[in-house]
């Protein structure tokens, strides 16, 4: 039997030239790692077709520690108040390994 | 007659082709990068042309054709922004949004607008392209002052509960974001002038025999990649027109009225300023009467989040861009033609 550890899930729904920023904010907010796809749909924003790279979205993955949950959601909070529109949801979720979230990646 | 020419442009027709078959439901669909990747192909090959052709140039008039590049690309943006705010009907966000567009260069019209020369057999010169790697960047910078300036009234004008806002933003993490130099840096190292300017580069400097061992890739399927670019634009235009209510009629008329504006600056700055001929003068008229679509739209979503990207992109995709390759090209041909004469 695999013992399983409770840890958050955020997840971020954004245009594709916030990347670069929101990976940023996981340094400084100590997050162990991201995974990003890119995605299309509609909502607030519109529709964003991703037709030709002209409107895409990403979807943006980042598990961590619940103590370390509120900083990053902080930050997200004060993009959202400059304008940039980002749809934020945090799931609860179980992991195998947690040791695996608790170092921020090398490059 | 010559407009009727344009139309039966291969490249223009490909452009109603992809707009009809987005109209009519087609499931056509190319991949999402497409047109990213033929615009690096496009500008690649026209800089290596343009940038060995260069090479035999002379120094003063590119340096003068440099210096009334960042003229057209500083000053049309402000001209845009006043007219965008006289309509009354946008906010200071968006007005230096979408005049960061107009300021800015559609390499995909310029390319259009040289077939266009070619198929009617119009010699012109090489100095604009040069204009068009220039001309990318300046209207971005302008673009984010006039956003800076909005933001810093609109603070004003909130009163003292944005202070407290503005502390919190202050330790924001994003400082890539707030300073100068980087703003700078970001326009002048986005991609489209990296290719541009380094193909030129390349071209200039590369041996002859070189040169000629690449013009299969630079000339002689150059018009097909064009045509398959513009039956993409095309699709995406017609995606933006859909947007058309969103923006409203006199937004609308914007697309067209600014690009007449910048193609008459622009005629009269190739023609009397620059001394071209009547295909040098086209193309600098086309430059000041593009709108930028691939390198301002990023930029201004980056850096003016305020601002609504549906206003932007339908006017410079849907509108400008549509009007400039159909209408636009052969008017301002005529223009140089007159002025010129």
């Amino acid at each position: 039997m695999v013992t399983l550890y409770p840890e958050k899930l955020l997840n971020i729904i954004t245009i594709d030239s916030l990347e670069d920023k929101l990976v940023d904010s996981f340094k400084k907010y100590g997050v162990s790692g991201y995974t990003i796809v890119r995605a299309r749909g509609a909502g607030s924003s519109g529709l964003q077709a991703d037709m030709s790279g002209f409107d895409a979205n990403i979807l943006v993955k980042v598990i961590l520690p619940e103590d370390r949950v509120q900083n990053l959601l902080d930050s997200l909070e004060r993009k959202i108040r400059k304008g940039y529109h980002l749809t934020v949801f945090v799931h609860d979720v179980q992991v195998m390994r947690p040791e695996k979230f608790n170092t921020p990646w090398h490059e | 007659m010559s407009s009727l020419n344009n139309l039966l442009l291969p490249a223009v027709l490909f452009f109603a082709l992809g707009f009809i078959a987005r109209l009519i439901k087609s499931d056509l669909r190319f991949p999402p990068d497409l047109a990213k990747v033929l615009s690096i192909y496009l500008l690649m090959a026209i800089g290596l042309h343009g940038g060995y052709e260069l090479a035999k140039a002379d120094l003063m008039m590119a340096l003068t054709s440099i210096m009334w590049a960042l003229i057209l690309g500083f000053s049309l943006p402000i001209a845009g922004y006043l007219g965008l705010l006289l309509t009354g009907k946008v906010n200071p966000m968006d007005a230096a949004a979408i005049s960061a567009h107009y300021g800015s260069v559609s390499a995909g019209t310029f390319l259009t607008a040289i077939a266009y020369l070619d198929n009617i057999s119009v010699e012109y010169e090489t100095y604009p392209l040069i204009m068009l790697a220039v001309m990318e960047s300046p209207a971005i910078i302008v673009g984010l002052i006039l956003a800076v300036k909005a933001r810093h009234t609109l603070a004003a004008k909130e009163g003292s509960s944005s202070s407290e806002d503005k502390a919190q933003m202050a330790d924001d993490d994003d400082e890539n974001n707030s300073g100068f130099g980087a703003l700078l840096r970001e326009a002048f190292t986005n991609g489209s002038v990296v290719v541009l300017t380094g193909s030129m580069i390349i071209g200039a400097i590369s041996a002859p025999s070189g040169m000629a061992k690449l013009e299969p890739f630079i000339d002689e399927i150059f018009m097909g990649v064009l045509c398959l670019f513009l039956f993409d634009m095309g699709m995406v235009a017609a995606r933006r027109i859909g947007d058309f209510r969103q923006v409203g009629p006199v937004l609308a008329l914007f697309g067209v009225v600014m690009p007449l504006f910048g193609g008459v600056v622009g005629a009269y700055v190739g023609a009397n300023a620059l001394g071209y001929g009547v295909g040098g003068t086209t193309l600098v008229a086309v430059l000041g009467a593009s709108a930028s679509y691939i390198a301002v739209p990023p930029a201004m979503r980056l850096a003016v989040p305020e601002a609504n990207p549906s206003f932007y992109l339908t006017l410079s995709l849907g509108i400008t861009f549509p009007f400039n390759v159909v209408v636009g090209i052969p008017l301002y041909h005529n223009l140089a033609q007159a002025i010129v004469a």
